[in-house]
Protein backbone atom coordinates (compact mmCIF):
# COMPACT_ATOMS: atom_id res chain seq x y z
CA UNK A 1 0.00 0.00 0.00
CA UNK A 2 1.65 3.19 -0.87
CA UNK A 3 1.83 5.65 1.79
CA UNK A 4 0.71 9.58 0.75
CA UNK A 5 2.42 10.40 3.67
CA UNK A 6 6.16 9.27 4.82
CA UNK A 7 6.12 10.69 8.19
CA UNK A 8 2.32 9.11 9.06
CA UNK A 9 2.95 6.20 10.60
CA UNK A 10 -0.80 5.18 8.99
CA UNK A 11 -0.56 4.54 5.94
CA UNK A 12 -3.95 4.92 3.66
CA UNK A 13 -5.46 4.78 -0.11
CA UNK A 14 -8.37 6.20 -1.53
CA UNK A 15 -10.40 4.65 -4.54
CA UNK A 16 -13.00 6.15 -6.09
CA UNK A 17 -15.58 4.70 -8.54
CA UNK A 18 -19.16 4.21 -9.34
CA UNK A 19 -20.57 0.63 -8.89
CA UNK A 20 -24.17 0.49 -10.45
CA UNK A 21 -25.09 4.35 -10.91
CA UNK A 22 -23.81 4.99 -7.28
CA UNK A 23 -20.69 7.08 -6.72
CA UNK A 24 -18.61 4.88 -4.18
CA UNK A 25 -15.57 6.08 -2.30
CA UNK A 26 -13.29 3.59 -0.51
CA UNK A 27 -10.47 4.26 1.91
CA UNK A 28 -8.35 1.67 3.13
CA UNK A 29 -5.85 2.19 5.89
CA UNK A 30 -3.24 0.19 7.61
CA UNK A 31 -2.91 0.24 11.20
CA UNK A 32 -0.09 -1.53 13.24
CA UNK A 33 -2.27 -4.29 14.23
CA UNK A 34 -5.79 -3.69 12.44
CA UNK A 35 -6.67 -3.19 8.48
CA UNK A 36 -9.63 -0.55 8.11
CA UNK A 37 -11.55 -0.71 4.94
CA UNK A 38 -14.53 2.02 4.71
CA UNK A 39 -16.53 1.79 1.38
CA UNK A 40 -19.40 4.18 1.21
CA UNK A 41 -21.92 5.55 -1.11
CA UNK A 42 -24.18 6.95 1.36
CA UNK A 43 -21.61 9.31 3.04
CA UNK A 44 -21.68 7.34 6.43
CA UNK A 45 -19.63 4.84 7.31
CA UNK A 46 -22.76 2.03 7.56
CA UNK A 47 -22.59 -1.39 9.18
CA UNK A 48 -18.91 -2.12 11.14
CA UNK A 49 -17.80 -5.76 10.64
CA UNK A 50 -15.21 -7.37 12.16
CA UNK A 51 -13.01 -10.26 10.44
CA UNK A 52 -9.85 -12.17 11.66
CA UNK A 53 -8.17 -15.04 10.91
CA UNK A 54 -7.59 -17.81 13.29
CA UNK A 55 -4.39 -19.86 13.11
CA UNK A 56 -6.08 -23.42 14.17
CA UNK A 57 -4.33 -26.57 14.56
CA UNK A 58 -5.86 -27.91 11.44
CA UNK A 59 -4.16 -27.10 7.84
CA UNK A 60 -7.15 -25.06 6.98
CA UNK A 61 -7.44 -21.52 8.44
CA UNK A 62 -10.94 -20.59 10.36
CA UNK A 63 -12.26 -16.77 10.02
CA UNK A 64 -14.26 -15.21 12.57
CA UNK A 65 -16.55 -12.79 11.19
CA UNK A 66 -19.10 -10.52 12.92
CA UNK A 67 -20.97 -7.31 12.40
CA UNK A 68 -20.46 -4.92 15.06
CA UNK A 69 -22.03 -2.13 14.02
CA UNK A 70 -25.40 -1.64 12.09
CA UNK A 71 -27.57 -4.47 10.29
CA UNK A 72 -27.07 -7.63 11.70
CA UNK A 73 -29.79 -9.53 9.12
CA UNK A 74 -27.81 -9.32 6.06
CA UNK A 75 -25.31 -12.33 5.20
CA UNK A 76 -24.04 -10.37 2.10
CA UNK A 77 -21.89 -8.03 4.30
CA UNK A 78 -20.77 -10.66 6.26
CA UNK A 79 -19.88 -12.83 2.82
CA UNK A 80 -18.29 -9.54 1.88
CA UNK A 81 -15.82 -9.55 4.77
CA UNK A 82 -15.43 -13.28 4.97
CA UNK A 83 -13.98 -12.60 1.26
CA UNK A 84 -11.86 -9.43 2.02
CA UNK A 85 -10.18 -10.97 5.27
CA UNK A 86 -9.47 -14.25 3.33
CA UNK A 87 -7.51 -12.17 0.57
CA UNK A 88 -5.64 -9.72 3.26
CA UNK A 89 -4.92 -12.62 5.39
CA UNK A 90 -2.83 -13.99 2.19
CA UNK A 91 -0.78 -10.63 2.25
CA UNK A 92 -1.10 -9.26 6.09
CA UNK A 93 -1.51 -12.50 8.10
CA UNK A 94 -1.76 -11.26 11.52
CA UNK A 95 -4.16 -8.23 10.95
CA UNK A 96 -7.98 -8.64 11.66
CA UNK A 97 -9.92 -6.75 9.49
CA UNK A 98 -12.50 -3.74 10.37
CA UNK A 99 -14.73 -3.27 7.42
CA UNK A 100 -17.15 -0.14 7.14
CA UNK A 101 -20.31 -0.92 4.17
CA UNK A 102 -22.40 1.99 3.93
CA UNK A 103 -24.39 1.09 0.73
CA UNK A 104 -27.14 2.12 -0.97
CA UNK A 105 -28.06 -1.58 -2.04
CA UNK A 106 -26.88 -5.08 -0.87
CA UNK A 107 -26.55 -6.80 -4.10
CA UNK A 108 -24.04 -9.29 -4.75
CA UNK A 109 -22.75 -7.12 -7.65
CA UNK A 110 -22.06 -4.21 -5.74
CA UNK A 111 -19.98 -6.69 -2.99
CA UNK A 112 -18.52 -8.09 -5.30
CA UNK A 113 -17.08 -4.83 -6.87
CA UNK A 114 -15.97 -3.74 -3.94
CA UNK A 115 -13.95 -6.50 -2.95
CA UNK A 116 -12.36 -6.19 -6.96
CA UNK A 117 -11.62 -2.44 -5.86
CA UNK A 118 -9.60 -3.14 -2.32
CA UNK A 119 -8.26 -6.55 -3.93
CA UNK A 120 -6.82 -4.04 -6.54
CA UNK B 1 -40.23 47.69 -15.41
CA UNK B 2 -37.12 46.62 -13.60
CA UNK B 3 -34.35 48.73 -14.70
CA UNK B 4 -30.64 47.59 -14.88
CA UNK B 5 -29.57 48.83 -11.77
CA UNK B 6 -32.66 46.72 -10.04
CA UNK B 7 -31.47 43.88 -11.79
CA UNK B 8 -27.56 43.93 -10.34
CA UNK B 9 -29.19 44.74 -7.00
CA UNK B 10 -31.27 41.53 -7.29
CA UNK B 11 -28.15 39.87 -8.17
CA UNK B 12 -26.19 41.01 -5.54
CA UNK B 13 -28.87 40.26 -2.79
CA UNK B 14 -29.11 36.89 -4.22
CA UNK B 15 -25.08 36.43 -4.02
CA UNK B 16 -25.73 37.56 -0.41
CA UNK B 17 -27.97 34.68 0.24
CA UNK B 18 -25.99 31.84 -0.88
CA UNK B 19 -22.74 33.53 1.24
CA UNK B 20 -25.24 32.62 4.04
CA UNK B 21 -26.10 29.35 3.29
CA UNK B 22 -22.50 28.37 3.41
CA UNK B 23 -22.41 29.91 6.69
CA UNK B 24 -24.35 27.72 8.19
CA UNK B 25 -21.58 25.75 8.64
CA UNK B 26 -22.58 22.33 5.99
CA UNK B 27 -19.43 21.30 4.09
CA UNK B 28 -20.31 22.14 0.65
CA UNK B 29 -22.77 19.83 -0.61
CA UNK B 30 -21.56 19.51 -3.93
CA UNK B 31 -17.88 18.27 -2.38
CA UNK B 32 -18.76 14.65 -2.18
CA UNK B 33 -15.14 12.97 -2.04
CA UNK B 34 -14.02 11.38 0.94
CA UNK B 35 -11.79 13.97 2.56
CA UNK B 36 -8.60 12.60 4.41
CA UNK B 37 -5.91 14.22 6.97
CA UNK B 38 -3.51 13.72 9.11
CA UNK B 39 -1.14 15.21 11.62
CA UNK B 40 0.94 14.86 14.53
CA UNK B 41 1.45 16.67 17.55
CA UNK B 42 4.65 15.50 19.62
CA UNK B 43 4.66 17.42 23.25
CA UNK B 44 6.13 16.24 26.92
CA UNK B 45 7.84 13.04 25.01
CA UNK B 46 4.19 11.87 24.16
CA UNK B 47 4.08 11.75 20.03
CA UNK B 48 0.06 12.07 19.24
CA UNK B 49 -1.19 10.99 15.60
CA UNK B 50 -4.60 12.20 14.44
CA UNK B 51 -6.11 10.85 11.37
CA UNK B 52 -9.50 12.50 10.22
CA UNK B 53 -11.83 10.98 7.63
CA UNK B 54 -14.41 13.10 6.54
CA UNK B 55 -17.89 11.28 5.10
CA UNK B 56 -20.48 13.78 3.96
CA UNK B 57 -23.03 12.44 6.93
CA UNK B 58 -19.90 11.53 9.74
CA UNK B 59 -16.76 11.73 10.46
CA UNK B 60 -13.91 9.20 11.37
CA UNK B 61 -11.21 9.99 13.96
CA UNK B 62 -7.83 7.98 14.94
CA UNK B 63 -6.23 8.87 18.01
CA UNK B 64 -2.81 7.59 18.01
CA UNK B 65 -0.62 7.65 21.40
CA UNK B 66 3.08 6.80 20.28
CA UNK B 67 2.12 3.98 18.07
CA UNK B 68 -0.21 2.94 15.36
CA UNK B 69 -2.60 0.41 17.14
CA UNK B 70 -6.17 1.07 16.24
CA UNK B 71 -7.29 1.50 20.01
CA UNK B 72 -10.34 1.26 20.86
CA UNK B 73 -13.80 2.27 18.55
CA UNK B 74 -16.82 4.41 20.13
CA UNK B 75 -19.68 5.48 17.84
CA UNK B 76 -21.15 8.34 19.28
CA UNK B 77 -24.35 10.33 17.63
CA UNK B 78 -26.94 12.88 18.75
CA UNK B 79 -30.17 10.93 19.74
CA UNK B 80 -33.76 12.25 19.35
CA UNK B 81 -36.03 13.48 20.72
CA UNK B 82 -33.99 16.34 22.92
CA UNK B 83 -30.34 16.02 20.95
CA UNK B 84 -28.50 14.27 23.67
CA UNK B 85 -25.29 12.75 22.50
CA UNK B 86 -25.52 8.94 23.11
CA UNK B 87 -22.08 6.96 22.44
CA UNK B 88 -21.29 3.32 22.57
CA UNK B 89 -18.19 1.16 22.39
CA UNK B 90 -18.42 -0.81 19.62
CA UNK B 91 -14.65 -2.33 19.64
CA UNK B 92 -12.70 -2.76 22.46
CA UNK B 93 -12.94 -0.54 25.35
CA UNK B 94 -12.02 -1.28 29.01
CA UNK B 95 -14.59 -0.31 32.01
CA UNK B 96 -13.26 3.30 32.22
CA UNK B 97 -14.35 3.96 28.55
CA UNK B 98 -11.06 6.28 27.69
CA UNK B 99 -12.09 8.16 24.71
CA UNK B 100 -15.80 8.10 24.69
CA UNK B 101 -15.91 11.13 26.38
CA UNK B 102 -14.15 12.80 23.47
CA UNK B 103 -15.97 11.25 21.09
CA UNK B 104 -19.22 12.87 22.33
CA UNK B 105 -17.88 16.21 23.12
CA UNK B 106 -17.19 15.91 19.10
CA UNK B 107 -20.38 15.24 18.23
CA UNK B 108 -21.60 18.30 19.89
CA UNK B 109 -18.87 20.41 18.28
CA UNK B 110 -19.34 18.70 14.85
CA UNK B 111 -23.18 18.16 14.97
CA UNK B 112 -22.57 15.17 13.02
CA UNK B 113 -22.05 11.39 14.33
CA UNK B 114 -18.61 10.66 15.01
CA UNK B 115 -16.57 7.14 14.82
CA UNK B 116 -13.92 7.44 17.57
CA UNK B 117 -10.59 4.84 17.13
CA UNK B 118 -7.68 5.71 20.03
CA UNK B 119 -5.34 3.97 21.82
CA UNK B 120 -4.82 6.65 24.02
CA UNK B 121 -3.68 4.64 27.72
CA UNK B 122 -6.65 4.64 30.25
CA UNK B 123 -6.23 6.51 33.25
CA UNK B 124 -4.44 9.55 31.84
CA UNK B 125 -7.59 12.21 31.75
CA UNK B 126 -5.13 15.06 31.32
CA UNK B 127 -3.52 13.46 28.22
CA UNK B 128 -7.55 13.02 27.08
CA UNK B 129 -8.54 16.45 27.32
CA UNK B 130 -5.33 17.65 25.08
CA UNK B 131 -5.70 15.12 22.58
CA UNK B 132 -9.69 16.44 22.40
CA UNK B 133 -8.39 19.56 22.83
CA UNK B 134 -6.05 19.46 19.92
CA UNK B 135 -8.22 17.43 17.89
CA UNK B 136 -10.86 20.41 18.24
CA UNK B 137 -9.09 22.63 17.29
CA UNK B 138 -7.81 21.12 13.82
CA UNK B 139 -12.13 20.17 13.35
CA UNK B 140 -12.45 23.80 13.80
CA UNK B 141 -9.59 25.10 11.47
CA UNK B 142 -11.03 22.32 8.69
CA UNK B 143 -14.07 23.53 8.75
CA UNK B 144 -15.79 20.39 10.07
CA UNK B 145 -17.70 22.17 13.42
CA UNK B 146 -21.03 23.90 13.57
CA UNK B 147 -21.20 27.81 14.57
CA UNK B 148 -23.72 26.89 17.15
CA UNK B 149 -22.74 23.03 19.11
CA UNK B 150 -25.19 20.88 20.45
CA UNK B 151 -26.07 21.32 24.06
CA UNK B 152 -25.56 18.78 26.25
CA UNK B 153 -29.01 18.12 28.07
Amino acid sequence: MECLDANFPVCHRKVSLEIKGNKTEIVICSYDDHILVIATQIGAMGTILHARKEEGMSVEPTFSVSVIFGKRDEPMLVATARRLIDHISSHVPSKPLILSLGLKDHSSETLKEIVAAVDR
Amino acid sequence: METEYDQVLHSVAQVKIADQINDSGDVNRDEDGVKVSCFTEVFDDVTLQFQIIRLTKQIYVWIGYNSAKFGNLYAAASTRPSNTVSVTSVLGGTSDNTGSGIARRLVMKAGLNIILACNIPKNNPLLEAKAEKMLIRKLIDLGYTMPTPLRAT
